[in-house]
């Protein structure tokens, strides 16, 4: 142990560290392996999506367990090829921040873009949902409310303000509620998978697992379907400069994330239809299947506790996409792509505090607008939810093209990843493509044109933004560096 | 550094250690060597290549060091430089026996205060405790790296860099700054408490720092004690420095 015994009795001097850290302003390194988990899991939001995905794959003609099955292997593939980036740079940017480091800056600002749609229309639908939801319960109370477009937009308002709250204040005390909302809610819908293969002696109708009768494009489409039960997982990167030991915490919470909701996923799914078999009826003919089996197996008194726990999934999975949305817009005012006032912390709670100020209002306007226009809180959701699927696809598959070529570049690019990522991006473009159609042609054709328009708009932004501040273009992908204090032989800046 | 750590974050280092693992922690060993050897910003493609390791090996061992903090990336992502955690291995091993002048000084001091009074040298972004008080041995607690924010000793050196992300925490670090000392009670064993006053070399900087320990009632009016150990440290600064 001579070299090491030798540098650390008399560290060298290593230049080129002690600059203060790009992202400098962020709370570094402040945040445990739970919180970042938490960001991860609720923007997931996996009891909401448990609750309703199945029911839609159902209903677009798919197999449930077989789509979200599959959706779980892709997700894994995709979260394992993200993780050669959370291993390696930590970041506030997400897959806007990788992107650049492997594609360079064109391709880097349509990740964003892609990704920012992602985040700011899941937390418009997530926003809706706790909504619609708290609606229903509020309408246990005084019945007849639960259309009312405009209890639903005060609600979502209140919802709003609660969010931009915790955004200023800090992400700790956010991501604690929001796991334990998660584990109450996900607790409520095992509890209930217990109670009906209870009800059955354990002894399972294994035919619903059969796969007759549904055509390949059928497939296709529930596993786009399923695919958008993921997504979120990431988010847990825009934490990268927060959390403390990143290269440890993040890989782990987006793949612990993957796979927790997907076995969640099969089992709820797979329950369900063993739950509707056994009844008779198909699965399609519920509007609401949890609540339905509850009250079918003599259980209803979970009825409430559900909606509040789903309203409060969609809660917190708003709350997430948002902490993950304000962070890459903070990277962009960082880098000069946007204006550099959202590239400000704040100063005590040491958040992106002016993007979030000017996020949260803008996207509530857009939110209730969109309901006004779409006529009820649920067919805003529903449009929102493909613009969403469509801006997160996208990201994902530009990562996985950038994550061979960023390994290539720092000398580390091994087969078996490089083969892992072809597949994911392969795959994602299908799946991207083929939801994309397939909604295209339904009744939400107009999730897909507002998709497109908004990555035209974006495009054309940065196109015009690029043209007048060419000097920007070195500057795109900043993350957080070690500064002098983390290394051996570093410069610590000492005060005082 | 300076924030408090969740309690979930504390898992023991040796849960999840396996029979066969002996030799990748061998080999793990031998990639930290050899970074030290080639100097800050050596590649993974040189490390596998000098070590004859395979590839996708080697990049795995790099990855778990940088993971658990032994390592640290360059800012271009590519070389890899020793991280300050490495420091942490070598304060494990004793150091070494401070000379008889400054043990005499300690000595003379634990005569005259009834507790335990311990000397702590700071260096290479952490403490060690060069003499401490064979008759009330320092908790394990007040003296590792990772809990410097609940020990005195621990404070004292926090309160130097000057950089702590909490409101509660900067006001502490600026008033031991003020102080002139710092203090703990309860934080590492119920009951007891510490105060730490600081060494210094002719500059100014924080070299070492004289420690008490004593039951916390004791403590509480530490003007008398603080006098005391502020005379063994002016006897001690060039002894030290």
């Amino acid at each position: 142990m001579t070299a090491l015994a030798r540098a650390i009795s008399q560290p060298q001097p290593v230049e080129g560290f002690a600059s203060p850290s790009p992202v400098e302003g962020l709370a570094r390194r402040s945040v445990g392996f739970p919180d970042v988990l938490g960001q991860s899991v609720s923007a997931v939001a996996p009891a909401a999506a448990a609750t309703t995905i199945p029911l839609l794959i159902a209903a677009s003609g798919g197999s449930p367990v077989w789509a979200l099955g599959f959706a779980l292997v892709l997700a894994l593939l995709v979260a394992t090829t993200v993780n050669q980036f959370t291993k390696r740079l930590a970041a506030a940017g997400s897959l806007y921040t990788f992107v650049s480091r492997g594609l360079g800056r064109t391709a880097s600002f349509i990740t964003g873009i892609a990704l920012l749609i992602g985040y700011g229309f899941v937390s418009m639908f997530a926003l809706a949902g706790a909504g619609y939801y708290l609606s229903i319960v509020v309408d246990r109370f005084w019945p007849g409310s639960v259309g009312s477009l405009l209890l639903t937009a005060v609600l979502v308002v209140i919802m709003a303000a609660v969010c931009l709250l915790v955004l200023a204040r800090g992400i700790r005390v956010s991501t604690r509620v929001t796991l334990v909302v998660e584990c109450v809610s996900v607790g409520i819908i095992l509890l209930l998978v217990v109670v009906l293969l209870a009800h059955q002696d354990f002894t399972v109708e294994w035919s619903v697992l059969s796969l007759q009768g549904v055509s390949p494009a059928n497939f296709a489409v529930g596993a786009a379907l399923a695919l958008t039960a993921f997504v979120g997982f990431e988010s847990a990167s825009t934490l990268g400069v927060e959390a403390r030991r990143p290269y440890r915490a993040i890989p782990r919470a987006i793949v612990g994330t993957v796979v927790g909701a997907g076995l969640l996923y099969v089992v709820a799914s797979f329950s369900q239809l063993v739950g509707f078999a056994a009844l008779g009826i198909p699965l399609t003919s519920s509007v609401s299947p949890v609540n339905d089996l509850a009250a079918a197996y003599g259980i209803e008194g979970v009825g409430l506790l559900l909606d509040v726990s789903i309203a409060a999934s969609f809660l917190a999975c708003a709350i997430a996409t948002l902490t993950a949305l304000v962070r890459v817009l903070f990277s962009m005012g960082r880098e000069g792509l946007l204006p550099s006032a959202f590239g400000r912390t704040h100063r005590r709670h040491r958040t992106p505090f002016f993007a979030a100020v000017v996020a949260v209002p803008a996207l509530t306007v857009v939110l209730v607008t969109t309901m006004l226009v779409a006529g009820s809180a649920w067919q805003a959701m529903a449009i929102l939810i493909v613009g969403a699927a469509g801006g997160y696809l996208t990201a994902y598959a530009l990562a996985c093209v950038a994550a061979p070529v960023f390994l290539w570049r720092i000398g580390e690019l091994t087969v078996w990843t490089a083969v892992r990522a072809a597949l994911a991006a392969v795959l994602l473009v299908l799946v991207l493509g083929i939801y994309l159609v397939a909604a295209g042609s339904g009744d939400q054709f107009a999730g897909v044109w507002v998709f497109l328009g908004v990555m035209m708009a974006g495009v054309v932004l940065y196109a015009l933004r690029h043209a007048r501040r060419p000097w920007r273009r070195h500057t795109v992908g900043a993350y957080d560096v070690p500064i002098g204090e983390d290394l051996l032989g570093g410069q610590r800046g000492v005060e005082g | 550094m300076t924030a408090p750590r969740g309690a979930a974050d504390q898992t023991p280092a040796s849960a999840g250690l396996h029979a066969r693992q002996p030799k990748a922690i061998h080999s793990a060993l031998t990639v930290l060597e050899e970074v030290a050897r080639c100097g800050a910003g050596v590649t993974a493609r040189t490390i596998s290549d000098n070590l004859e390791l395979p590839r996708a090996t080697a990049y795995r061992l790099l990855n778990v060091l940088v993971q658990d903090e032994y390592l640290v990336r360059t800012p271009d992502l590519r070389g890899f430089a020793l991280g300050r955690k490495v420091v942490e291995l070598a304060s494990l091993v004793a150091p070494a026996r401070p000379p008889e002048a400054v043990r005499l000084i300690v000595d003379r001091l634990r005569e005259g205060i009834r507790g335990g009074v311990h000397l702590v040298r700071y260096g290479h972004g952490g403490l060690r405790v060069i003499d401490p008080d064979p008759d009330f041995p320092p908790s394990d607690r007040a003296h590792v790296n990772r809990f410097l924010s609940e020990s005195a000793m621990g404070r004292l050196l926090l309160a130097e860099r000057g950089q702590a992300a909490a409101a509660p925490a900067r006001q502490l670090y600026s008033d031991i700054r003020r102080q002139g000392f710092a203090h703990q009670f309860e934080n590492v064993k119920s009951g007891y408490g510490c105060l730490a006053v600081p060494i210094r070399d002719r500059s100014g900087g924080l070299v070492a720092g004289l420690c008490l320990s004593a039951p916390r009632t004791r403590l509480e009016n530490p003007t008398a004690l603080i006098e005391l150990l502020q005379g063994g440290a002016r006897d001690l600064a060039p002894l030290l420095a």
